[in-house]
This record gives structure tokens, C-alpha cells and sequence, in this order.
């Protein structure tokens, strides 16, 4: 599930000021999608009955329709602020979005589209009704029902533009999925074809961008020449052989292969549910007098629940507040205008104030770039050398010409060597430079083939000296060879699938159970019980797999901790853990590996209390210990020596 | 808690110190007083309370300092400028003022040392401090040398560490000599180097102190666990195969945050709208206090508005009190009680629990999105410090990585991290960092950079987009020359890595923090250069450079990079029109089926771009953005409430940008003027101020001189004209 908001929204505090990018000017960072099905008798066919459990079983428009409801649902969760409408065309009736201008001459009228939900940022009834029309065959038929004549392509334009215009008019990205199976609706009408065209330019000059699904049925191969490719733009088309747009065509939905049609419509579909946005275009200098153009993208970053808002109970229905804030001094509590407002450091008990050029000046490190002043090995870059998510960089013709091969030439000797460009890197004006480290990756594929990893650098944002922390004190007991050759039995029994990490098979469990719950909520339905969490270890398997080697690393390491103790001049000492022992009891001579203290702190308190010294040692001490048995202390030392004399009269 | 400290700076400013020598440009007091500045500052930057700090000016025109050291026992010429205290801004502004050469050079160094020792005696009495001595002086007058002995032992006794700092005093360790030196100024330095002896005190050159400010002062944090629990394998609760072990987390980088800004005001005095402020208004806003003369800070009122179609402006205001929380679902509120809010949470209990292993070769490290962290045994148990160590070297061995899912808390979110195996001479750690989720990834899809699939679908292995074998032939030994493990340095510990971690440090941090120092101490001198040591890796190494300057000549050739002139990209549009895919060519179907004629209000901007695009002059120009303008009008009198005025905004904005690329912005200012002017005279209906405030909050101004070269309209007066009381 891709995706999350980029909202302006107000972010934690602790992080780096001016680090978020935002290259967007003014134009609202939103998009809005209008998801268009076509609704024909063919997008309505059945698919053969087969005995396959693999085999379809949706019709084209069903399949679609679950799709829009699925994309909807995500979007609630990655894009809450992101607006989506759903429009059926080739319908029998029509509909349209009842007007919020009162000044149009004419009422609109789009023969055979039918507005199933408005462009809006979904409400809960929107996704009920999709989920009705989803899950109730019965439903969905009343709404589509195809029309007897065909519908004509430039209303359906036509109609997407209004909703964009009228209900998403400054958005930043403004988006038409087109959902058909149909590649030449106009066979020889030439009129319409080219009328058709005409609205798909009206769409470019918008900025709205036409996304088609095609869908192919049976032996009919969906072409695009034949009607699509007058209708669709991207910004380079006239060579042809340039390499395919980034942003490339979403390939054809088939069925087959063991894949149904709503797999591989989803699919792609999911490839473009959130619009591409560079976070910034800078210059990547590779030496003195030697710069090509990238782009940066986050293509990583955590993605959180909502954060609960403020609701008004007094009116008819439950609201949204919005607050607002104004400035005021905090003296006179009047308000402030922005051109009072100066900026300062506190310092000694005052403002050590600046000019805003002074400002300005102070924060300026030079332009935005990525200059490499050198290469590393991979191997000398710490585990630990990472500061927060990589920005992605991909290579861009824009500013340089040329910019794409020397990239690729970078890439492909970093990733061969194993090396690393290290960057003074300013992603965007005045913001905090940073020194990163530029590494290649690869380009990851799954087993459909589809990209999961895209190919490119990344820029791995370094700590300075200044973020660096110290390591806590440890006490060193370096583990005898025959116990870490056990170990290494442990880890060859459990390795992932493939010995990598695959992030597809871990959905955030703690976001999806947030959202499950406040869908349960928006829609009055019953609650679930028990979250799906595909987190947790597979604790049987585990067992199974490595449960034999665990528990002779186990055995190995009490003889080996026993050693070690004699040769320090300790005496025996009981594995304290009182339930463990228990447990043990009962189960016999398997016992539960517990590497848990009996340490000398464990045994010299015990001597502190035996001799009434414990008084001597430090509240620090003390409190560590109560902590580590789960002692509740509070208070002066003398309590809490009392507690730690109680834990010990009680556990004798 | 960090120690309570007292430190007495003794500062020598006999006459002698206002002189300059040798080929520096300040004066001895001058150049001596960065160092001691420098230290000043960075103490009240902490704003630490426990941090006292007394000056004393020795060979002073006057004398004042304790009531019981008489005057006349070689203790004149000796003032305390500043008692130990916690030093702010009015102790500063005092200090700069006193801190001047005198018109004496008498005065003696030893007396003020103990004179500074009572002080700290009288303060510190017997508690815990840290207590310390500077002394910084050029030695050009005389010491009394006879109680030494006396003085470095009360030094120790107390446990006071002396520091003495010389301008111009020899450092045989540091490697300076001032030859040429008179006989007074050695047999001063003789002593103060036999007091510090005595005492282990510190004695150094005043040129090495200045030198060593160059390196930045890293703040040292104390570590704190972030996590104290189990590391498991397998579930301790159902098998009793599972490994268990007590570790604790802690961070391993966190970024240190810049000085931040405040925002204030200058006050204004008695102010009328004092009484402005809404009752459901709520204040927010950092901690109180006095900021200095005639300085007010900010604060935030807030205030809550639902929408309303009946209220003016489609919002009412509501009082905070009627409100409850909840989480907006798309645009649906859900109501949830405060005391349910944790039915939206997922049941977690602290562990970090092993989900499995993963090769160290496939890992991909860019797939880290967090600060680091280091993962060790609980320190109080020696089995569980075994325990980890066989844990860490195994996996180590094996080149592998473990994959754990970590909730540090009881009912904190799960995140997945991985575990690296670190192995030191003396340390071992496991290194963590937190992975993707699956919502984690953005699924952008970027081509292959090896290979060329074409629109049509071809295969193709040599492109203008791909490197030929020169290319990559000089790219890789570009990359080879630029090796910057060439430039370690040799010391003493072995091979010093060229811009380790460590030595690197943060610009903006140590910018910030040297600039405020500057404004406190010197108010409105300009300010100091940028110090080297931020800048350093700020580009490639100059040795470096110049080793691999032919390889970067055949690689600059290979490349044949071209810079894209400023000029054709912003025309980019005048070139030739866009067309879809098939090439078509769409607008001359347009002018035979839809001949551009007039802008409809249902279509606008598609109409307005068409119609610019068979513009054949200023005329056209002119009259096209005035018919937009006619339904921008159109849009804003119909609209309901504000649900019309996006679109009107997005039309100037269209309007605005097309005027700005055709060199023809006076058509745009008239049309945005025309459009005021009609607001003014309550053409476009009731109440519609609104709209034109939101104008002016977005950036479809009047174009000015600065926006549009081709533009007559100045900048302040473009801001005036976008006032709808100004002209």
C-alpha cells in the first residue's frame, strides 16, 4: 500500500526546522482522483464458470468497482486530505453532482454519466456505498445497467473537467482513471473521435493527467493506437525513441496466469495511487565543473495514523473543527502583523535579536546541491551512520543535458565496487547541510516482475560529531567459541525467506488496526476482536525449526556462565528467576533459556542484606536493583532500602 | 544533574595589554579575550543556574576587591569585576565595559590567584563543585614568587585545577618561542610554569588556545535507555525452547537540534486593542519571562470555527468547552469518548522479539529510515552480557542481520528494526535501526538505468541516455583517483580516516551558536567570518583535486554534459504545442471544430490557453485576459459563499503565469485592477472582501518590476495596489 499525506500539517517539534520541502509554490499539495468505469455489456460479461479456485469470478466493471472501493479506503488512510470521486459512464441514466454555482446558464447535463460519488474527500457514506455495491450483486445492478446507445467519450472529458474545475480547482495534482476494456469507441465516427481529442486537450490544459487501465478480453488485445493515444499526454512523445516516461503506462489487465483480473487490475492500479512528486531538482556535482541534474524523492517514510482532531457535538451531526491562530504579544495581548515580528535567540536571559537579512545570511551555506568531494568504501560507512529516511535520487534532463548516462555511469561503478560518494548535500535553499553518504541500489523486482525497488542512489543523511552519541558502559564477557558455534546453528534454522527483508510482508499492524477500528466506527459496524498483525515471529515454527538448538545453547550457556563465575572467584549461583524454576519443575529437564541476571550485583545484594550493609550502598544502586526485580520503590533511601530488605525476607 | 562548577577568570589588563606585537592585528588584550569570551559564552549558553563565574581584573587603575586583603600587601591594582555568579546578558554588557587596558602595569598575578581562591573558599565552602582557576596574562610585570609552594598546596587541598594561559609564553609542547623575550617576562613565566607544576594545574600558550577554539565543542549527552526488556526468540510464554535475554537500548545518533529562533515584537506601549482577543481564545506559546528591554514575545491565540453555510463566510465560531475528540475518516467525524480513546490502539507489550535472519550481502541498507540505536546487556547481569556476546558474534560469523519487531513499551506501536552485530577491541553492541512497513514505501516507478525500453517497446543498449564504454571507463577511474582513503593521516593510533563521523561537524549548530556569542558580547560589529573547520567537506579536498585533475578532464569529455540555458526552459511552451501520444494535431482540429472565439465560463482556463496560442499580438493578449477576467467576475458574483472563489483563484493564477511568459504583464495587471475595482463598487455581489484577502494570500499579485522585467509597475507600489484601501 503506497503512500501518505504531504500535507502542510504540523510535525513534531523535535525535529530538524526547514527540512520538509515543499516546491509546490502555492497550489494546495492535494490530488484528486475521479475513478472512471466504463459500463458496458462486455465490462459486464461473466467470466466462464471454471472449478478453479484461482479462476475469476468478477466481471470487468465488478472488478473495477472493487478496485475504486479499495483505492478509496487507502486513500482515507495515505492521502486523508486527498479528494476522490467515482463515475460511471455508459450508463443508462445520468447524473450529475448538483451544482454549487448558481451562475451556469444551463444545467449541466452529461447523457450516460452517472456521478456515483462526488469529487470530495470521502465521507463514510461514500464508502459505504461503494462496500453495498461491492458486496451486493443485487445493488450494483441498479446501477449498471448500460445504456442502449453508446455514450459519447467527450461528455465523459467534459463531465471530468467540471468536477475538477468546480471541486478541485487549485489542486496540484488532478487525476482521471479511466477503467475500460473498450479501445476504439468510436469506430469510424470521426466527428466524435475529434471531438474527443479536442476535450483531452481541454484536460491537458488543465494540468489533469489521464491514467488508462486498459483491460483485454479473451483474445481481444487492447491497442491503444486505435483510439487512446490521440486522447493520453506525456511530456516527452515526439521521439520515439526516447525511453518510456517514468510516470510509464500502466500496463494491460489480463486475466490468466493464475492471476485474476482484479489482481492485476489492482496492481496497477496501486502503482499509481499516489502522484509522483519530486521533493527537489538540484545539481549533483561530481568534481569541479562537472554537474548533471537529479531529482530527490522520499520513497521512505513512516507513515502514522491521523491525529485525533477536536469534534463539535452541539449541532445535528458530529463536526469537524477547524482552529485557527493568531499572533499576539504576549504583554499587551494585542495582535501582531507578520511585518512586526522579529526573530531572536534566547540567550543569558534575553533576546539576542537579528535582522531578517542577518537572518538569512546566518542560515545560507550556499545553494542547493549534492557535491561529491570524494568516494568511500561501503565497508568503512558504520551500520550506525544514518540519521533519518534516504532521499531517493534519479537523474533528471531537465538543467543538463546528458544528465541520465553520467548517472547511470555513477550508479553502475558504485554498485560494482561497492563504494560510496561522500556529499555535502543541501536538498533545498537554507536548509540544514548535512554531509551524506551516496549509495547505490539496485532495482528490486517481485515475482510477477513488477518493480518494488526502483534503481537509483541514495542520499543517506550522516550525523555529525554533534549527533553522535557515546556508547553506554557494558560489561564485556566475550562468549567461548563452542557457545557462539551454537548460535550460529539458531540462525542457520531461521532465516527468512530468500535471506533478505521483503517490507511487503509486514503491513503496519498498529496503523491498519487503527483505521479497521475508525471504519468500524464511521460505519456502525461490529468491531473485530482480534487484530491481524503480521509482525509477530512465528513462534511455532521457531520452535520447530529451532527449538533443539536453542535449548542446547541454552544448556551450553549455564555450564559456560557457571565456568566463568568459578574462574572470577564466585561461588555457585542459583538461576534466581523464581517462575522459571517453577516451570521447569513441571516440565521436566527442558528448561527455559533465561539469561537473566544471578550476576554479582544479584549475589553481592544478596550478601548486602544478609550482612545489614545494604544502607551503604547508593539510592543509583538501589533503585537499579528494585527496578531489575520489579521492586515498587518510592521515597527517602530508607524506604527503599526497607523494600529491597522485604524482597529478600520474603523471597527466603 | 552536571556538576555545580565556579570558575574565576583572572584577567591581566595592565597597559602593556592594550599593545600589539608581533605580526598580529589586535591588541594582547584583545586577541587573549576571544579565548576567554569564547568560554564566557558557551557557559551562558546553557543557561545552567549551577554555573558561577567571578572575573577579576588584575593590574587595575584601581583596586577594590575583599575587605580583608589590605591594599598594601601587594594586593592593589586588583579589582573583582564580577562575583561568582550565574552570568546573563547585563553581566556581559558590564564586563565589555570594564574589560579595557588600564593605564598601570602594577599589579601582581599570584595575589590575584589567591585572592580568586578566597572567592571560591567563600562560595563553595565545603560542597561538591567544580572549581577552577584562569589565569590569562602577557607577564610583563613582576610576580611575588616567595609563597608558591604555600599557594599550589592550598590549591590542591581545595581542589582547584589552575589554568594559566600566556599570551605569548613559551610552549616547548606546543612548539612557540618568542625569541627576543626580556629578562622579566622569562623569569615571570618561570614561576606561573613551577605554580602550575606544583599544583597540576595546566600551563599553556595563549596561541594554543586560540587555535583549539577552532574545534567545535560537541555537547556530550548522558545516556538514557530507550528501551529496557527482553530480547527474545521464539514466545517465552508458550515454548520453553525460547531464547530470552534482559538488553537495553539506547540511542546511538540523535540529531543535535540548532539554537531555534523566537519570534517577538518590539513594544509598542499602551495599546488599544489590548481588548481584542476572543473569549474562546486560548493562549499558547513558550515560557514567560523577561526578554530584555522593550521586547515582547509572541504568543498564539486559537480559536474554533465549524463549518456554517448560514454564518458569513460559511463558519461560526465554537467555544473549546463544547468540544469533544475524536478522528476525522475522510471527511466524517468519529466521535470517540476520551475515555475510549484507546480502543483505536493495538495491544502491545514491551520486547524486542526476533523474527528472523537475513543475509548482511542482500541487505539493503538504504532501506534504514531511522537514527540508530545500540542494543547491549543489561549491565547488572553477567549471563545476560554472555548471552548477547555469542548472540552478537554468531551473527556476525554468519553474516547475517537479525529482523526484530520492537515495542519499547507496553502499548507503544510495533516497529520492525534490524540488528547488526558491532565488534570492537573492547566494546560489543548490537546496531539497530528501524525498517519500512509496507505503507512505509512509496511505489514510484522508475525505468532501469542500464537499459533503454522505448515507448515502442524495443530493447535498446546504446542511447544518448546510456554510457558508452568511455564513459564508464572514465567514470570508474575517476572514482578510483577520488578515493579519499588516500588522504588518511598517520598518528599515533594508527590510520586516521579522512572526514571521519567524528571529526565532522554540524555548520549550522556551531553558526548559530558562534553568531549569538558575537551579538552578545559585540552588539552590532559585523559578524565573524564562517570558520573553516564547518566548511571543510564542504568540497573535495584541494590536494585531491588537483591529484586527479586530468581524470576529471576525460570524464568531463566522456560526459558531454550540456547546461539547459535559463531561457528556452521557460519558453519551453512557444516551441511547439504539446501533443498526445499519437502525435495528432490537436489544434488544428480545434480551430475547425471549436474556432477560439470567446471564453466560456464552464470551460475557462483550456479556452483561455487555446486562445493565447493563436494570439497574434498585445491586442490579443489584452483581450484575452480581459475576458477571462469578465468570468473570474462571473465566478466570484455567483458564487455561494466562498465555494466559487478557488476557482477564481486558480484562474489569475493560470492568467498571471501565461502573462508572465508572454512578456505581456500589463494585461494581467489591468484585468486583477478591473476585478478590484469591481469589488470596491459592489459588482460582484454582497461581501465579497473575503475573496480579495485570499487573493492577496496567494501569489497572483500584481506582477512587479521584480516578478517581470517587462512590467512598470514598481514593487512598493504593486504592494499598494493589492490593499483594497490603497489606489
Amino acid at each position: 500500500m503506497p503512500g501518505w499525506t504531504n500535507d502542510s500539517e504540523k510535525r513534531d517539534g523535535d525535529e530538524e526546522e526547514d527540512e520538509e520541502v515543499d516546491d509546490s509554490g502555492y497550489k494546495a499539495v492535494k490530488d484528486a482522483v475521479i475513478f472512471a468505469i466504463d459500463v458496458s455489456p462486455s465490462m459486464l460479461k461473466k467470466p466462464p464458470n471454471s472449478s478453479d479456485r484461482k479462476a475469476d469470478r468478477d466481471t470487468a466493471a465488478s472488478a473495477a468497482l472493487k478496485c475504486a472501493y479499495q483505492l478509496m479506503q487507502q486513500r482515507i488512510i495515505s492521502h486523508p486530505h486527498d479528494m476522490m470521486g467515482v463515475l460511471l459512464f455508459g450508463t443508462e441514466e445520468s447524473r450529475f453532482t448538483e451544482t454549487v454555482d448558481s451562475g451556469s446558464a444551463s444545467t449541466l447535463n452529461y447523457p450516460h454519466c452517472y456521478v456515483l460519488t462526488d469529487l470530495d474527500v470521502p465521507a463514510a457514506a461514500d464508502v459505504k456505498k461503494l462496500k453495498s455495491l461491492v458486496e451486493d450483486e443485487e445493488e450494483a445492478e441498479k446501477f449498471l445497467k448500460p445504456s442502449s446507445e453508446p455514450v459519447s467519450m467527450s461528455t465523459v472529458l467534459f463531465c471530468s473537467n467540471n468536477l475538477f474545475t468546480t471541486k478541485a480547482a487549485n489542486f496540484a495534482s488532478r487525476r482521471l482513471f479511466l477503467v475500460t476494456d473498450n479501445d476504439d469507441p468510436h469506430l469510424n465516427d470521426k466527428a466524435l473521435r475529434a471531438s474527443a481529442a479536442v476535450r483531452a486537450k481541454d484536460l491537458y490544459d488543465l494540468g489533469v493527467v489521464i491514467e488508462l487501465f486498459p483491460i483485454s478480453r479473451g483474445d481481444h488485445t487492447f491497442d491503444r493506437t486505435k483510439f487512446y493515444d490521440d486522447i493520453v499526454y506525456r511530456p516527452v512523445s515526439a521521439d520515439p525513441e526516447a525511453p518510456a516516461p517514468i510516470a510509464g503506462e500502466s500496463r494491460v489487465s489480463v486475466s490468466g496466469d493464475g492471476i485474476t483480473l482484479l489482481q492485476s487490475l489492482l496492481s496497477n492500479i496501486n502503482s499509481k495511487a499516489a502522484p509522483r512528486r519530486a521533493q527537489f531538482t538540484i545539481p549533483l556535482e561530481l568534481g569541479p565543473g562537472l554537474r548533471i541534474g537529479v531529482k530527490g524523492f522520499t520513497l521512505i517514510k513512516r507513515q502514522e495514523p491521523v491525529r485525533s482532531c477536536y469534534i463539535w457535538l452541539s449541532g445535528e451531526k458530529p463536526q469537524i473543527v477547524t482552529s485557527s491562530t493568531t499572533k499576539i504579544a504576549e504583554d499587551t495581548a494585542r495582535a501582531v502583523d507578520k511585518s512586526e515580528i522579529r526573530k531572536g535567540f534566547r540567550f543569558g536571559g534575553e533576546v539576542v535579536s537579528f535582522t531578517p537579512e542577518e537572518l538569512a545570511a546566518l542560515k545560507n551555506f550556499g545553494d542547493p546541491i549534492i557535491r561529491i568531494i570524494g568516494f568511500k568504501s561501503l565497508d568503512s560507512l558504520p551500520f550506525w551512520a544514518i540519521t533519518r529516511a534516504p532521499y531517493f535520487l534519479y537523474p533528471t534532463e531537465e538543467d543538463f543535458i546528458g544528465s541520465t548516462r553520467v548517472f547511470s555511469a555513477l550508479h553502475q561503478k558504485l554498485a560494482r565496487d561497492k563504494k560510496f560518494g561522500l556529499a555535502w548535500f543541501i536538498p533545498i535553499r537554507n536548509s540544514h547541510p548535512r554531509l551524506a553518504a551516496i549509495i547505490a541500489g539496485e532495482e528490486r523486482l517481485d515475482e510477477d516482475g513488477e518493480q518494488v525497488m526502483p534503481p537509483g542512489l541514495w542520499a543517506v543523511p550522516l550525523p555529525f560529531a554533534d549527533d553522535i552519541r557515546q556508547n553506554p558502559d557494558t560489561h564485556l564477557i566475550r562468549a567461548p567459541n563452542k557457545l557462539i558455534d551454537l548460535m550460529r546453528d539458531v540462525i542457520r534454522q531461521l532465516q527468512l525467506p530468500g535471506a533478505k527483508y521483503d517490507q511487503k510482508k509486514y503491513p503496519n499492524p498498529s496503523l491498519q488496526w487503527f483505521y479497521k477500528i475508525l471504519q468500524c466506527l464511521a460505519l456502525d459496524e461490529d468491531i473485530p476482536e482480534t487484530p491481524e498483525d503480521k509482525t509477530i515471529p512465528k513462534y511455532k515454527q521457531i520452535n520447530k525449526r529451532a527449538g533443539d538448538y536453542v535449548l542446547e545453547w541454552g544448556r551450553e550457556l549455564e555450564i559456560q556462565y557457571q565456568g566463568w563465575m568459578a574462574s572470577q572467584g564466585y561461588g555457585q549461583v542459583k538461576p534466581p528467576g523464581k517462575r522459571i524454576a517453577d516451570r521447569t519443575a513441571e516440565k521436566g529437564p527442558a528448561k527455559k533459556i533465561k539469561a537473566e541476571d544471578g550476576g554479582t550485583t544479584s549475589s553481592a545484594m544478596a550478601k548486602h542484606f544478609q550482612k545489614g550493609t545494604l544502607a551503604s550502598l547508593t539510592v543509583a544502586t538501589l533503585k537499579e536493583f528494585a527496578a531489575e526485580k520489579g521492586i515498587k520503590v518510592s521515597g527517602k533511601k530508607a524506604d527503599i532500602v526497607a523494600a529491597v530488605e522485604e524482597y529478600f525476607e520474603t523471597k527466603s | 544533574m552536571a556538576e555545580k562548577e565556579a570558575t574565576v577568570y583572572i584577567i591581566d589588563v595592565g597597559s602593556s595589554m592594550g599593545e600589539i606585537h608581533h605580526d598580529r592585528t589586535q591588541s594582547d588584550l584583545d586577541w587573549a579575550m576571544q579565548y576567554v569570551w569564547d568560554k564566557i559564552t558557551a557557559a551562558v549558553a546553557t543557561d545552567r543556574k549551577t554555573l558561577f563565574m567571578g572575573v577579576i581584573g588584575l593590574r587595575t587603575d584601581g583596586t577594590d576587591h575583599l575587605d580583608n586583603l589590605s591594599a598594601d600587601d601587594g594586593y592593589q591594582n586588583i579589582t573583582i569585576f564580577q562575583p561568582l555568579t550565574q552570568t546573563k546578558m547585563p553581566e556581559i554588557r558590564k564586563l565589555t565595559e570594564d574589560l579595557h587596558p588600564s593605564r598601570t602595569n602594577e599589579g601582581d598575578a599570584i595575589s590575584a590567584i589567591v585572592i580568586a581562591i578566597e572567592m571560591i573558599t567563600a562560595h563553595c565552602k565545603r560542597l561538591k563543585y567544580k572549581r577552577n582557576i584562569t589565569l590569562v596574562t602577557n607577564g610583563t610585570s613582576g610576580v611575588y614568587a616567595d609563597d608558591l609552594d604555600e599557594i599550589a598546596n592550598k590549591l590542591k587541598d581545595d581542589g582547584i585545577e589552575l589554568v594559566v594561559l600566556g599570551v605569548d609564553f613559551d610552549d616547548p609542547e606546543y612548539g612557540f618561542k618568542d625569541e627576543g623575550k626580556k629578562g622579566e617576562k622569562a623569569k615571570v613565566e618561570q614561576s606561573l610554569r613551577s605554580l602550575c607544576d606544583a599544583c597540576d594545574g595546566v600551563y599553556g600558550t595563549m596561541a594554543q588556545a586560540i587555535s583549539e577554539m577552532a574545534v567545535p565543542r560537541v555537547k556530550s549527552v548522558r545516556p538514557v535507555p530507550s528501551f529496557k526488556g527482553w530480547l527474545t526468540l521464539g514466545d517465552p510464554d508458550k515454548y520453553d525452547s525460547a531464547m530470552v535475554i534482559d538488553v537495553e537500548r539506547y540511542p546511538r545518533v540523535m540529531v543535535a537540534p540548532a539554537p531555534r529562533a523566537s519570534q517577538h515584537v518590539i513594544k509598542t506601549g499602551i495599546d488599544l486593542d489590548a481588548t481584542q482577543t476572543g473569549e474562546s481564545a486560548t493562549l499558547e506559546g513558550e515560557g514567560t519571562g523577561s526578554l530584555g528591554e522593550g521586547i515582547s514575545a509572541i504568543k498564539q491565540a486559537r480559536s474554533y470555527q465549524v463549518e456554517d453555510n448560514e454564518a458569513p463566510g460559511g463558519k461560526r465560531d465554537v467555544d473549546k468547552d463544547d468540544l469533544a475528540k475524536g478522528y476525522e475518516y475522510g471527511r466524517t467525524a468519529v466521535h470517540i469518548d476520551e475515555s475510549d480513546m484507546n480502543i483505536v490502539k493495538l495491544e502491545t507489550k514491551a520486547r524486542l522479539d526476533v523474527i528472523g535472519f537475513v543475509a548482511q550481502e542482500q541487505f539493503e541498507r538504504h532501506l534504514g529510515m531511522s537514527r540508530s540505536n545500540v542494543i547491549i546487556a543489561t549491565r547488572i547481569s553477567e549471563k545476560a552480557a554472555m548471552a548477547i556476546s555469542a548472540f552478537i558474534h554468531a551473527l556476525f560469523e554468519t553474516s547475517s542481520y537479525a529482523i526484530a519487531r520492537l515495542v519499547p513499551k507496553d502499548g507503544k506501536d510495533p516497529h520492525l528494526v534490524a540488528l547488526a552485530p558491532s565488534i570492537e577491541s573492547d566494546y560489543e553492541c548490537l546496531l539497530e535501526v528501524e525498517l519500512p512497513f509496507n505503507e512505509d514505501i512509496r511505489t514510484y516507478r522508475f525505468p532501469p538505468l542500464d537499459k533503454i525500453v522505448t515507448v515502442s517497446g524495443k530493447n535498446v543498449v546504446q542511447h544518448r541516455y546510456l554510457p558508452n564504454d568511455e564513459l564508464m571507463k572514465s567514470m570508474s577511474d575517476y572514482v578510483d583517483a577520488m578515493d579519499l582513503s588516500t588522504l588518511a593521516s598517520k598518528t599515533e593510533d594508527g590510520e586516521q580516516e579522512y572526514a571521519a563521523l567524528e571529526d565532522t561537524y554540524s555548520p549550522m549548530i556551531h553558526r548559530i551558536k558562534q553568531l549569538i556569542a558575537w551579538r552578545a558580547v559585540h552588539d552590532s560589529e559585523p559578524a565573524p567570518p564562517l570558520p573553516e573547520n564547518l566548511i571543510r567537506y564542504s568540497a573535495p579536498p584541494k590536494e585531491l583535486v588537483k591529484a586527479v585533475e586530468r581524470k576529471l578532464e576525460d570524464l568531463v569529455v566522456a560526459a558531454s554534459v550540456k547546461k539547459v540555458p535559463p531561457k528556452s526552459k521557460a519558453r519551453k511552451r512557444a516551441r511547439s504545442p504539446e501533443k498526445p501520444l499519437s502525435g495528432l494535431d490537436v489544434s488544428s482540429l480545434l480551430s475547425t471544430t471549436h474556432p477560439p472565439r470567446k471564453i466560456s465560463r464552464e470551460n475557462a482556463i483550456p479556452e483561455f490557453k487555446q486562445l493565447l496560442r493563436t494570439a497574434g499580438g498585445a491586442a490579443d493578449i489584452h483581450s484575452a485576459c480581459q475576458q477571462l477576467g469578465l468570468v473570474i467576475a462571473s465566478y466570484v458574483k455567483h458564487s455561494l459563499g466562498n465555494a466559487g472563489y478557488e476557482r477564481a483563484i486558480e484562474a489569475l493564477r493560470v492568467c498571471r503565469e501565461e502573462a508572465i511568459e508572454l512578456e505581456e504583464p500589463g494585461a494581467y495587471n489591468a484585468m486583477l485592477l478591473e476585478l478590484k475595482r469591481k469589488l470596491l463598487d459592489g459588482e460582484l455581489g454582497e461581501e465579497r472582501r473575503e475573496w480579495w484577502w485570499r487573493v492577496r494570500m496567494n501569489p497572483v499579485g500584481v506582477i512587479d518590476k521584480k516578478v517581470s522585467e517587462f512590467s512598470e509597475v514598481e514593487v512598493e507600489e504593486g504592494r499598494k495596489l493589492m490593499t483594497l484601501s490603497g489606489p
